[in-house]
């Protein structure tokens, strides 16, 4: 009973620090603080399909938890090493 | 009792988030800026994901595929927590030492000659 109320609000914060993301995502003045703000932008994402799968009862949501958070990493280890060698790797 | 744990997890990670989001739009800094992600990293991602994992254990609307969302809430929450601190330190580094971002508000840089050691 608790949960069908609980869950909403959670679901209204994280879209809310979302759109702060965004923000920052648009106004940040290097490369890097780009990375940073997408990097916090994906993991919002993830949190955010799990409680909706949960709030709709559609497990299916779920699943895609896992990829996105390789992917987080991914695009960081990317980065990096296109700042420091300056090459994207084969 | 697993889901009201669960939701007390969700309620400290949505606290974290927003104060987290709040930080990374604020400081003046990329350096200062990594310390509020990595704030939503953990905080903010890892600590709700395990709270969601326990409410799905007790959530019976969702009939056996309950297992499998609890099984991928944790996976998800394990990966975060090996995955985030080497993510962040490899961007900050590789941040540092190619001198992208401006390191203005700094009192006194321990790497500064660690850094001339490399470059010679």
């Amino acid at each position: 009973m608790l949960v069908e109320v609980a869950l909403p609000a959670v679901v209204v914060v994280y879209v809310a620090s979302s759109i702060i993301y965004l923000a920052r995502l648009v106004l940040g003045p290097t490369v890097p603080d780009r990375v940073l703000a997408l990097d916090a932008l994906s993991l919002d994402l993830a949190v955010f399909l799990v409680v909706l799968s949960l709030m709709l009862n559609k497990p299916v949501m779920a699943f895609t938890v896992i990829p996105l958070v390789l992917w987080i990493y991914a695009v960081d280890i990317y980065v990096s090493k296109y700042l420091e060698a300056k090459e994207m790797g084969e | 009792m697993f889901s009201l744990i669960g939701l007390i997890l969700l309620a400290i990670g949505g606290f974290f988030e927003l104060v987290g989001a709040i930080g990374i739009l604020k400081l003046p800094n990329f350096y200062l800026r990594v310390h509020a992600l990595t704030m939503t990293y953990i905080g903010g991602s890892l600590v709700p994901l395990i709270g969601a994992a326990l409410i799905a254990l007790e959530r019976v609307e969702l009939g056996a595929q309950r297992l499998y969302v609890f099984g991928t809430c944790v996976i998800a929450a394990v990966l975060i927590l090996i995955l985030a601190p080497t993510g962040t330190h490899a961007l900050m580094r590789a941040t540092y030492f190619s001198n992208t971002a401006p390191k203005q508000p700094l009192v006194y840089d321990a790497l500064e000659a660690k850094k001339v050691d490399k470059e010679v």
